[in-house]
């Protein structure tokens, strides 16, 4: 009884649709900023997620374009390589070793008759995506471990095996063949047995151990090192845009392929920079919006609320019965607002999936409380604004 | 329970020679709880200023005044809005109604401001005993300034109170209602163990005071 009283007394009809106007503004205010939020967290998620982890993405293979000019010229020099640790994008950084000896590799195996030239590369340990191998070579061991990129296989089982009329090979029928390798020194050929312990994505190369590479050209070389001509990366974000720009800057080039977010990456950037933008925009009109309707509707019932204090109506019994009003109102927007973009979460979940992208179906712990902080925030200014004119 | 004036001389009159002559302005006094206290005055000589000042709306004075041992001037308005949902309760000579709400709301926004000590048939009861339970769904605007009167005086005896003060309370009702209306007024107080401090024009008996005091 006393509550609409007090309704029929102080709150007047006035500015209604305005408020209902700023009420869908703020609701509007809160998807875009969550909005935004939410991008950012999706794709972070989708940066550190090992679902989605593809080992070509954290990992770049750089070396000097190729051009007229840079030809027989190729060395990435010590300083530029400093220069490439200190970058904010840059988690660590290893040299890719070429063998600077003859080798060539053949199938022991009369089913498989084949033989090539070939040469190596090796990179530290924490560079290799192969787990559970040991994947060192001591002279005396009993073959070479080789990692070979899946394009290789891939090319084998699907244009040579056909040309040639040779059966098909899965990864695990692959490793367990055994290969000879012969490397050409001056004393000789030398041989070993060989074989491959894994495929990769990461590194287009015929990758073996450190150690064999280093007895290879101690053994074999047919020249003197030039030093680092391609360097492996390892970044949290390839599609940091400052990667891209690095590269060319230093005219350093990498495949294309393993930058294609970093385009993306900007168009995101600017999406998520124009939402929220709009958004914060929104919302600080809103919230002037608010107080200034609370404060007209206080000014307009000054006499009345003088007088119902007269009458021994408590501060505090006014502020709780103004807050309860202007404040649900503003709750539903924000509660709507969070709503809509969990359910444009939920979509974007299906509809990437079919595109094998996965994201949670679910807003993120930022987005949330983010949702929850402007509740508070708005909570507060709604409380403080009555005060200020209730208790004045 | 008690109100204790200490040397309170409003600034607005304090030149005026009736000051000098007071017995209340500049005097060291006590209002009791349970009293009944008359207060006559010509006009012009404070009788709504004091009114005010006992119940907290008028600061602008010299001197102090005490509810419970505790400065008046020191309460906040929470503590003020307690004092007058339960210890003192008002007539206001201008009445403080509010012209859109209707008797019955007028009264039953004090009988809720609080818990309640008064049901509704009781409030009905009341204003059926001041002749106005036939305008109680009437616009206080339009009810005649006596009605409104009668509406005021049921309005100050729906909350609980120590106090009630009644500044000219029965200027504009004929003697019947004068009666009939200090008659409730007596009982509720009584009820309560509540003291009355009456202010008027001129000395009167419809309440069997204990003190009688000029302004």
């Amino acid at each position: 009884m006393f509550n609409s009283l007090l309704k029929k007394l102080i709150l007047k009809q006035s500015g209604k649709s305005k408020i209902l106007i700023a009420r869908f503004g703020l609701g509007i205010a809160i998807f875009l900023l969550l909005t935004a939020i939410q991008i950012q967290s999706n794709y972070d998620f989708l940066l550190n997620n090992q679902t989605n982890k593809d080992s070509i993405g954290d990992f770049l293979v750089i070396n000097k374009v190729l051009n007229n000019e840079t030809i027989g010229n190729t060395n990435i020099d010590s300083s530029l390589i400093a220069k490439l640790r200190k970058q904010p994008f840059t988690e660590s950084v290893g040299i890719l070793t070429p063998s600077r000896f003859k080798a060539s590799i053949q199938s022991i195996s009369d089913r498989f008759p084949f033989y090539t030239d070939i040469s190596f590369e090796s990179v530290p340990d924490s560079f290799i995506d192969i787990s559970n191998s040991n994947f060192s070579w001591k002279p005396d061991a009993d073959f070479v471990p080789v990692i070979v990129p899946n394009m290789f296989l891939d090319i084998y089982n699907f244009q040579f095996s056909i040309s040639q009329n040779l059966p098909q090979l899965s990864p695990e029928i692959v490793k367990m063949i055994v290969f000879k390798i012969t490397v050409y020194g001056s004393n000789g050929p030398v041989h070993f047995n060989a074989k491959i312990v894994g495929f990769s994505d990461r590194i287009a190369s015929m990758l073996v151990p450190t150690q064999f590479i280093e007895w290879g050209n101690q053994y074999a070389a047919k020249s003197e090192s030039h030093g680092a001509s391609r360097l492996v990366i390892k970044t949290k974000d390839p599609s940091d845009p400052a990667v891209a720009s690095f590269l060319k800057e230093n005219k350093l080039d990498t495949n294309n392929e393993k930058l294609r977010f970093s385009k993306y990456r900007k168009i995101i950037d600017a999406v998520v920079s124009i939402a929220g933008f709009t958004g914060l925009i929104m919302l600080i009109f809103s919230v002037l919006i608010f107080t200034l309707f609370i404060q007209l509707n206080i000014a307009n019932s000054k006499e009345e609320i003088t007088l119902l204090i007269t009458l021994g109506t408590s501060p505090l019994q006014l502020s709780k019965f103004l807050f309860r009003h202007f404040f649900p109102g503003n709750l539903i927007s924000i509660v709507t607002g969070i709503i809509m973009v969990s359910l444009l979460q939920f979509t974007l979940q299906h509809l990437l999936q079919t595109q094998a992208i996965f994201i949670p179906a679910h807003i993120s712990l930022t987005t949330l409380l983010t949702g929850i902080s402007l509740m508070a925030l708005l909570w507060f200014i709604t409380i403080k604004t009555i005060r200020k004119y209730i208790y004045l | 329970m008690q109100f204790e004036l200490a040397y309170i001389v409003p600034k607005a009159i304090a030149d005026r020679p009736s000051v000098k002559q007071s017995e209340i302005w500049g005097q060291k006094i006590a209002f009791n709880k349970g009293r009944n206290i008359k207060i006559t005055a010509p006009s012009g000589t404070g009788k709504t200023t004091l009114v005010n000042i006992l119940y907290g709306l008028n600061k602008n004075y010299t001197g102090q005044i005490f509810y419970n041992q505790q400065d008046v001037a020191t309460l906040t308005p929470v503590e003020f809005s307690m004092l007058r949902q339960s210890t003192w309760s008002i007539v206001f000579q201008d009445l403080k109604l509010f012209p859109a709400l209707s008797a019955r709301e007028n009264i039953e926004l004090k009988r809720t401001m609080q818990k309640s000590v008064v049901d509704t048939v009781e409030m009905e009861q009341m204003a059926a005993q001041l002749g106005i339970d036939a305008i109680l769904d009437q616009p206080t605007g339009i009810c005649s300034y006596g009605e409104q009167q009668r509406i005021a005086i049921i309005r100050a005896l729906m909350q609980p109170f120590d106090f009630l003060i009644l500044d000219e309370p029965f200027s504009h009702l004929d003697i019947t209602n004068k009666k009939k209306a200090a008659q409730l007024i007596q009982a509720a107080c009584n009820r309560r163990g509540a003291g009355i401090i009456i202010t008027d024009l001129d000395k009167d008996e419809y309440f069997d005071y204990q003190e009688s005091l000029n302004l």
